[in-house]
């Protein structure tokens, strides 16, 4: 306990430098400028910072990028209040309310409950780490490949089942997202898949050009072929969050933030559904349910804070798993196996230090974005006012940058366009995206733990299905499977009404 | 308001006809994968087990996506996708959407990096990329010369900032090679 606290004192003294809290600074406000402008997202920001900060030491490296991806979620809010567009997809739930509070002259009392359940939402987040990350690793010691191999094809099941939109499409794009990771020469005898003699293809396709595209550029031609967003005027009352409100809605802030952990560390759900999710079980305990799409307090406060807390709950099968919560929580997964880092169960074994390193940056770059909840508040609006005919060309010069500076292949440069084309596509023709970047991310993990288990069995299934943990993830997998399947779903709920009395 | 918040836009359904074009590329897609994975060498010769063998992963995700795609192509068929057309169209392209201003968007970012990337220094390439996308996209037709010249003159200030600020910080701050 003692030599927990004094690792995670030494965390926190170590990142006080001011080098380190400049970094802090400016990644955080860059965070919430991506988060506030629509068609910037949290993923992209990450990927994009993640290629843009490879030379820098591994701590500061995840600390900047911790600090966009709670920067850019938060960030989210601004644009949902103001605009009624959602700055990230996460901030969808936050227009409901938000931006009726501002049509009302309470813009500034909007984005002060958007702080206070942010900054709430990330701090019972980050406790639910603290406490979670060291059982699950002690857990997952004991896994083996049969074991891996189902966690990562319950993460991408799960992620097309639940992230939204048709399950069918979403499977379909994670399976595409798993092929697309075969690509290379494999493990074994060093043989080029779908290479067709090119040897940039031989060498694989790298994760981050492929997000920089799938998110950047996909981004980029969806706003420029999407309709002109202008700021609703608003009188701006003061940010600063009160009391009364937190005080008020502390048992939604809890409920909230405990879902949008669970959601978090559901493989590849993300912070949008944490959002929506905190949001309809705040409706549904409400005694205010009338108040809810018309500016409730407590609707913005569920949204907000649901959504901050599955940031930290996106971390924990990170850290634990090697297993992305969300699209953003992938990159950052990448990011941290590019420092050499090895996240999964062997992270506790071989740096501790590193789990308590993650604990402090959260706890900085949420104490970060609570000093801007208060100031910056109108340069910030005049940023989300500059216009997109001159914004989307530097994110496009930026992406460029970003997925030359790996590898400094220009291959990668086409890799990142195919991915902007294939990304923007699959988004219109309805697909999530989300899965396809989780079959990328888990695609080596599933084929490595797949072959080894056959060859550890020699050739058996059996322990796939037999071994206790193997069995409970192979029946989730397969009940996930079945429960998108309407008939069966249809069935299910008859069964159940049936039985009530 | 209904129970469940609105939809968000990538959880509308498309139109089964649509659906049923998706399944057929898939299809397709899926067979190819598996095919080529199945052409993929085993090394049974150098004792090497079926279980190692290289086309065995994607192979079966290939067969998956193949599978997959009939069972879109089902589905599409039974909510009518066969049906005459305007039956089964019937989502229509978004208000205020322009895909003019998408293919000039792609087109512009294409000559970017094949035609300007590698031939002149990158930062008068990103300098002309973001002038020429801003001063098309904000051209007006039938404006006087005057607003017009200013806005030239803003988007190729805009241009020659980035393109500077570019190579300083990514190479001088972060230490990053520009392509």
């Amino acid at each position: 306990m003692f030599d927990s606290l004094g690792q995670l004192g030494g965390a926190f003294l170590g990142f006080m430098t001011p080098h380190t809290l400049f970094n802090v600074i400016w990644a955080t406000f860059l965070g919430i400028v991506i988060g506030a402008l629509p068609g910037l997202t949290a993923t992209m920001g990450v990927a994009l910072l993640t290629t843009l900060t490879f030379t820098m030491p591994h701590n500061e490296a995840i600390m900047v990028l911790i600090c966009i991806y709670v920067g850019a979620i938060y960030g989210g809010s601004r644009s949902a209040i103001l605009l009624n567009i959602p700055g990230t997809p996460a901030s969808a739930a936050s227009t409901l309310d938000g931006y009726p509070l501002a049509r009302q002259g309470l813009a500034g009392r909007a984005m002060g409950i958007s702080t206070s359940g942010s900054w709430l939402g990330t701090l019972f987040g980050i406790l639910c780490l603290a406490l979670l990350t060291p059982v699950l690793s002690e857990l997952a010691l004991t896994f083996q490949s049969f074991e891996f191999f189902w966690i990562s094809v319950f993460g991408v099941v799960v992620a097309g089942t639940l992230a939204g939109g048709d399950p069918l499409k979403g499977y379909i794009a994670g399976f595409l997202g798993l092929w697309i990771a075969t690509i290379g020469q494999e493990p074994y005898y060093n043989y080029q898949r779908y290479a067709f003699g090119y040897t940039d293809l031989a060498g694989g396709i790298g994760l981050l050009p492929a997000l920089v595209g799938a998110y950047g550029v996909a981004e980029v031609l969806q706003a420029m072929r999407g309709p002109v967003v202008k700021a609703v005027s608003s009188k701006l009352d003061s940010v600063v969050p009160r009391i009364e409100d937190v005080l008020k809605y502390w048992r939604t802030i809890f409920r909230s933030g405990a879902i949008g952990v669970w959601i978090g560390i559901l493989p590849g759900l993300g912070e949008d559904a944490a959002a929506w999710s905190s949001y309809a079980a705040a409706r549904r305990a409400s005694k205010e349910k009338e108040k809810f799409g018309k500016g409730s307090i407590e609707g913005l406060m569920a949204a907000e804070t649901g959504e901050a807390a599955s940031v930290p709950g996106a971390i924990i099968p990170v850290l634990t798993l090697a297993l992305p919560g969300s699209a953003p929580a992938a990159v950052l997964m990448a990011a941290m196996m590019i420092h050499g880092l090895n996240p999964g169960p062997n992270l506790m074994v071989e740096s501790p230090q590193f789990f308590y390193q993650i604990i402090a940056m959260l706890v900085i770059a949420d104490m970060s974005k609570l000093l801007f909840g208060f100031v910056l508040i109108r340069p910030l609006i005049k940023v989300l006012l500059v216009p997109r005919e001159r914004l989307m060309p530097v994110v496009f010069v930026l992406c460029v940058v970003g997925s030359f500076a790996i590898t400094s292949r220009v291959f990668d440069i086409y890799v990142m366009l195919v991915f902007g084309l294939i990304g923007f596509v699959m988004r219109e023709l309805k697909f999530n995206m989300a899965p396809l970047i989780l079959g990328l991310v888990l695609g080596d993990l599933l084929e490595k733990n797949l072959t080894r288990g056959l060859v550890l069995s020699d050739g058996s299934l059996l322990p796939f299905f037999t071994r206790p943990v193997c069995a409970v993830l192979s029946a989730m997998t397969i009940l996930s499977v079945l429960w998108s399947i309407p008939a069966v779903n249809r069935s299910v709920r008859a069964a159940f009404t049936r039985r009530r009395p | 308001m209904a129970d469940t918040p609105d939809l968000l836009p990538h959880e509308q359904p498309a139109p089964p006809r649509t659906d049923l074009w998706i399944a057929a590329v898939f299809f397709v897609f899926g067979a190819a994968a598996a095919w080529l994975a199945f052409l993929m060498p085993t090394y049974a010769d150098q004792k090497g087990q079926i279980y190692t063998a290289p086309g065995l992963v994607p192979g079966f995700y290939g067969i998956v996506i193949l599978l997959l795609s009939i069972w879109l192509a089902v589905r599409a068929v039974r909510q009518g996708a066969l049906r005459p057309r305007g039956e089964a169209t019937t989502a229509g392209q978004p208000a205020g959407t322009s895909d003019l201003r998408l293919a000039l968007a792609a087109g512009l970012g294409l000559v970017f990096v094949v035609g300007l990337i590698g031939r002149v220094p990158f930062w008068l390439a990103a300098a002309m990329f973001v002038a020429m996308f801003t001063i098309l996209f904000e051209w007006r037709a039938g404006e006087p010369w005057a607003p017009r010249a200013r806005r030239i003159g803003e988007a190729v200030l805009l241009g020659l900032v980035t393109g500077a600020a570019v190579t300083l910080v990514f190479e001088k701050v972060f230490y990053v090679r520009l392509p």
